[in-house]
Formats: C-alpha cells, sequence, structure tokens
C-alpha cells in the first residue's frame, strides 16, 4: 500500500544569482513497511526530497499524497499535525534539546501530540516516554542531559523522540553521520528491527554501506532519482 | 500543548537562564517601584497639605471685597478691589447670619512690635473675639480679646509664640505694655506654637481688636471678612446667607467674593492632583523603559534559540504554540518582575513609616492592581514581537542554525 506518493515534484531556490533545480521532477512511491535509503552526493537534491516528504518544506510544484492524502493543499497547522502524528525525525547532529534530560525531549512530541488527543495526560505521557526509551535500551539514563550522554547514546534518544508518538514513518538525515562505525552499525541495526516491527524507514545517506544495508535504494543525481535498487 | 505545560516549561527556561531572566526582571521592578513609589510620593503630599489645610480649621467661609467672575480662585487682587466691607458688615452678620457660629472682620497690615528689649517687624492681625475660633488657636497664656475688648477698641494684644519669646525671653509677658507701631498695647494672651501652616505662621504675629487696627491704619475699610459655618453640611447654607445679607447692605450690588475652604482645597487638589499626574507620566516612561528590556532579551532568546524553535516545530509544534511559549515566558518575566516590585515598595514606605512617623509614604491601595496590570500588559505588549518572530521561523532554516 503506499504510504508516500509524490508525483512531478519540483524545487527551486535561488542562491544569490544562481537559480538552483534541487528537485527536477521526481516522482517515487514508498509502501508502508518499506526500508528505503536515498543516495546522493552533496547537492544532489536529496535533502531537499527529504525535507519535503518530512513536511518541512514544501514543493514548488507537484503534489505530494502521504496516507492517500494530498498533502501540498494543507496549512501550516495541519502540516504541523501531520508531523506530529505521522513522520518521526532523526538528524545527523540529532538536535535534542541541550538543556532537557532525556526523558524530556522524548516526552516533548507527546506533550504537543496532546494537543489533539486528551488521552494523553502527564503520567500517561511520562510511561509512554519511559517505555519508548526502554525500548532503544536507555532504561538507566532517562535522567541524563543530553551532554551527558555518549553520540550513540544521544541518537537512542532522538530516536526514541521520532519514535513516540508511533509515527507511520521515520525518517532519517545521516543518522550515522556523527557516530563511530560500531556505535553506527548499532544504530542501523536498531532501524532494522523498527522496521521489522512494521515502522517505514527512510535513510538518507551519502554513505552506501549504510544504503546498503536497507532493501530499496533510491540513488539522487541533480534533483532526479537516477537509480533504484534493491539489495 | 495546553496552558499549564506551557507555563511549566516557560518557568523552567526563566530558570535555564537565572542571571539572565533576573536583570530583566529587574527592569520590570524598577518600573513597578517607580510607579508605586511615585504615586505614593504624590498622594502623601497631598495628604500631608490637606492635613495641614485642614487642622487651620474647618468650614471657614473667606469674604473678599471686590468681585471676579472666575471660579475656584483665591479672590480678586486685594488692592484692587472697589467693593468696601465695613465693620457694618461683620455686625449685620453676627446678628442675622444664624448658620455661621463665628464672624471676625480682619484688618492686615505690616509693622512693628518692641519693648525695652527688642523690636520685632512682623504682620498685625486686626481680629476680633471670635477670630481664635474660627481658626482653632489655642491660648496658652491668660487670654483672647474680649467682647468689650473689641467693642471698645481697646489698646490690648495677643502675642504670636516667636513674638513672645523675642520681646520677654523668660520673663512673664501677661500684662506688660508693648509699642505696637508707636502705640502702647498691653499683653492680654500667647497663642500656642504651630508652626508655618502653608506659609501662614502664627508664630510670627501679633494680633489686636479691629478697631484698634482701623485706627491704627487710619481706615474703615476692612481687608475681608472670616467666618466658620456651624457645620460642614451647613457650609453651602451659610456661605448663600453670608452673600444675601451682604447683597441687601450692598444696594443689591454682589461686591464682594466669597471663598469657602471647599473651593480653595478644590483649586489646591488641581494643583495636587497635577503633581501626582506627573510623578505618574515619570514612573511610565520608567516601565516603557523595562518593558523594553523585556523586548530586548525576548529577541535575544529568541535567536539564541532559534534551534530549539525548529525541532520543536519538526516535532509537531504549530506556530501558535512556539508563540504562545515565548508570550508566556514574557508575562512570566514581566509578572514576576511586577509582584516583586510591588513587595519591595510597600516594603520600603512600610519601614520608612516605622521610623519617620510623620512622613507617610504609603502607598494607596488602589495603586497596587493597576501596577500589578500594567506589568501584565508591558509583559504581553513588549512580548508580542519577539514571540511573532518566533513563531516565523522557518523550520528547515531553523534546524541548521548554529
Amino acid at each position: 500500500m503506499a504510504l508516500i506518493e509524490l508525483k512531478n515534484i519540483h524545487k527551486h531556490f535561488r542562491m544569490g544569482d544562481e537559480d538552483i533545480h534541487a528537485l527536477n521532477d521526481v516522482s517515487v512511491v514508498i509502501n508502508q513497511g518499506d526500508f528505503t535509503s536515498i543516495v546522493g552526493t552533496s547537492g544532489s537534491g536529496k535533502s531537499t526530497l527529504m525535507n519535503i516528504i518530512g513536511l518541512l518544506d514544501l514543493p514548488g510544484e507537484g503534489q505530494y499524497f502521504l496516507d492517500g492524502i494530498n498533502t501540498t493543499e494543507m496549512s501550516d497547522d495541519e502540516l504541523s499535525e501531520y508531523r506530529n502524528q505521522k513522520i518521526g525525525f532523526v538528524f545527523q547532529s540529532f538536535n535534542l534539546l541541550p538543556k532537557s534530560s532525556a526523558l524530556k525531549n522524548v516526552e516533548m512530541p507527546m506533550q504537543y501530540a496532546s494537543s489533539y488527543n486528551k488521552k494523553l495526560t502527564d503520567e500517561l505521557i511520562r510511561k509512554m516516554a519511559l517505555e519508548t526509551l526502554d525500548k532503544v535500551g536507555l532504561s538507566p539514563r532517562v535522567h541524563h542531559l543530553p551532554n551527558e550522554l555518549s553520540g550513540g547514546q544521544r541518537q537512542r534518544v532522538a530516536i526514541a523522540r521520532a519514535l513516540v508518538n508511533n509515527p507511520k514513518i521515520l525518517l532519517a538525515d545521516e543518522p550515522t553521520g556523527a557516530l563511530d562505525s560500531k556505535t553506527s552499525e548499532e544504530i542501523l541495526n536498531l532501524f532494522a528491527e523498527l522496521n521489522k516491527q512494521g515502522v517505514t524507514v527512510i535513510i538518507v545517506t551519502h554513505d552506501n554501506k549504510v544504503a546498503n544495508r536497507c532493501r530499496r535504494i533510491l540513488r539522487m543525481t541533480d534533483g532526479k532519482i537516477a537509480e533504484e535498487s534493491r539489495s | 500543548m495546553i496552558f499549564k505545560k506551557i507555563l511549566i516549561n516557560s518557568t523552567e527556561a526563566i530558570y535555564e537562564n537565572k542571571l539572565r531572566s533576573a536583570l530583566t526582571m529587574l527592569g520590570m521592578i524598577i518600573g513597578v517601584m517607580a510607579v508605586i513609589l511615585l504615586v505614593s510620593v504624590g498622594t502623601g503630599a497631598k495628604r500631608y497639605i490637606t492635613s495641614e489645610f485642614e487642622s487651620m480649621g474647618t468650614n471657614i467661609i473667606l469674604v473678599q471685597p471686590g468681585k471676579t467672575d472666575k471660579k475656584n480662585s483665591m479672590g480678586p487682587p486685594v488692592s484692587s478691589s472697589k467693593g468696601k466691607l465695613t465693620m457694618g458688615d461683620v455686625e449685620a452678620l453676627q446678628k442675622n447670619a444664624t448658620s455661621l457660629s463665628a464672624v471676625s472682620g480682619v484688618m492686615f497690615g505690616a509693622g512693628v512690635v518692641k519693648n525695652d528689649t527688642a523690636t520685632n517687624n512682623i504682620n498685625i492681625l486686626g481680629c476680633n473675639d471670635q477670630f481664635n475660633r474660627i481658626f482653632n488657636m489655642t491660648i496658652v497664656e491668660g487670654n483672647f480679646f474680649s467682647k468689650e475688648d473689641e467693642e471698645s477698641g481697646r489698646r490690648v494684644v495677643v502675642l504670636g509664640y516667636t513674638i513672645r519669646q523675642n520681646l520677654f525671653g523668660a520673663n512673664n509677658a501677661l500684662g506688660q505694655l508693648v509699642k505696637v507701631n508707636d502705640s502702647e498695647h498691653r499683653v492680654i494672651g500667647v497663642i500656642k506654637p504651630t508652626g508655618d501652616k502653608l506659609g501662614f505662621n502664627v508664630d510670627d504675629m501679633v494680633f489686636i481688636p479691629t478697631r484698634s487696627a482701623l485706627r491704627l491704619f487710619n481706615t474703615t475699610n476692612l481687608f475681608g471678612i472670616r467666618a466658620t459655618a456651624k457645620s460642614r453640611n451647613s457650609l453651602d447654607d451659610a456661605v448663600a446667607d453670608v452673600a444675601s445679607i451682604l447683597k441687601e447692605r450692598h444696594n443689591n450690588e454682589e461686591d464682594f467674593t466669597t471663598i469657602t475652604q471647599v473651593t480653595m482645597m478644590e483649586s489646591m487638589n488641581t494643583i495636587l492632583n497635577m503633581l501626582t499626574y506627573a510623578l505618574a507620566a515619570i514612573a511610565f516612561i520608567s516601565m516603557l523603559v523595562g518593558g523594553i528590556g523585556i523586548m530586548n532579551i525576548m529577541l535575544v532568546s529568541v535567536t539564541e534559540r532559534t534551534r530549539e524553535i525548529g525541532i520543536r516545530r519538526a516535532v509537531g509544534a504549530r506556530r501558535s504554540d512556539i508563540l504562545r511559549q515565548f508570550m508566556i515566558e514574557a508575562i512570566v518575566i514581566s509578572v514576576a518582575g511586577g509582584t516583586l516590585g510591588i513587595l519591595i515598595s510597600l516594603v520600603i514606605t512600610n519601614a520608612l513609616f516605622l521610623f519617620l512617623p510623620g512622613f507617610d509614604m504609603r502607598p494607596p491601595f488602589w495603586i497596587l492592581p493597576p501596577a500589578f496590570l500594567m506589568s501584565l500588559f508591558t509583559g504581553v505588549v513588549f512580548g508580542v514581537w519577539p514571540a511573532r518572530k518566533a513563531a516565523h521561523i522557518q523550520t528547515i532554516d531553523a534546524l541548521r542554525y548554529e
């Protein structure tokens, strides 16, 4: 079943006097339960594509259906709600709130979710955050601040934060870029495990080794999907 | 996100930046303190002057010769008046004005009082036996004039306390002769020292019967008439009474002006209110400065936390959530500052009152709610712009912000 359906997506940027065609007629379908990577060199348009899939950015032209709904016609509030409910982000630089504990970081998306779901009481939020942190193997360190955690642990907090609202899509932008190879391996194993449990995982990377861990690889060049392969 | 959670988050954010928050609050604390203290000074001064005014005597009516159409003024300039008030007018009022409890004609002039020991240049006030009741004057030695003293224009004098001290020092003053403008007068009384009351110092004056004064200054025209109504409620009736009696005697022409303590208080209050407003305006400016301080810090905070804003937006915060978060932070800072400002100014004024009871600058209660609301309002007004700026930061740019 198609979870993500991109139809003829274009995106232009102006950089000084130069007009950059970051995405040039991209059409792609990603199904529920897929384990996909988007690979490409810097400037290939992969990050722009990720931002559009993650509803952080809007396409210049074309249509994007997420879970059967046309997102290009959504208001800013609706986009926020979709990001909250359907998408979990994992970033290269973790993007944790530095002055909040691991637990507080993981609770944050649920606090915004409580606007839509009145059942989310403070107690339930706490319980679910602890459960999710346990799931990524961080139970003993829930009250630590991000700078008291190792890189791998920080990325686990970020993954827990991405998962806590039970999103359909886990969107990871260079998730291992700041980690050593052993930790990278652990994080990738975690993604594989989550995928087995039914989460649709999309990893954006320039690293072929990382990409090869995914079942489906979309290779981008000059704003187009140049090649598609399965491993 | 619900309000309570944002409030908790905001309080945490403020706590995480203790020093900066405290300094921002300081601006608000000073602003609110300025509002309260300056208004307190204004109302305290008003209270002081009012009580001084009232201690001079209550329900006083002044009748001055001449007429001006202006209300609430202190009457026409004395020398320019064409109307005349005489002893006959005073007697008519004493006889016919039932709403008055005391009436006295007054004659006022500069002069010299001397005996063998000292010479004093002073103000001489001619008045009758009822005058001390009109102005609440207490006699400490001897007596005030009697009715006979007044009616026969005896050469007797009642001294202000300073004059008495200058002329007689530790010696007995009663029964002694002093020269008032070269005419010998016998001292029959001394007035209790009262100090300066709104520029009118009884201690530096001498009092002689009206008729003696008229003779001394060689005139038949009084400086004015002073009277007191039986009660504050009957003051208006008393004024009407005085006016109708005098008008009848003056060929139906109102060639005099009546001034009551109420009208004098009104014009005094106008001035004092202006003072209070002027102080409030100064206080308002310091509040404004405090507000700008909050805005400044909130703008810094927004810039510094751009990445946090990006993260929050990425995980699903709506623009309104971000707006509310920064608004509430600004309001928490300003309201906390305002509350502290109120408390500190209460402590200061009450401590001052404890050590200097004569100097009551305790703030009137009515200023406290507006002062609090103003701090809240300042937080809202100066929090809006930074919060709107925060809410409209582009998410992708914010996530990349270093």
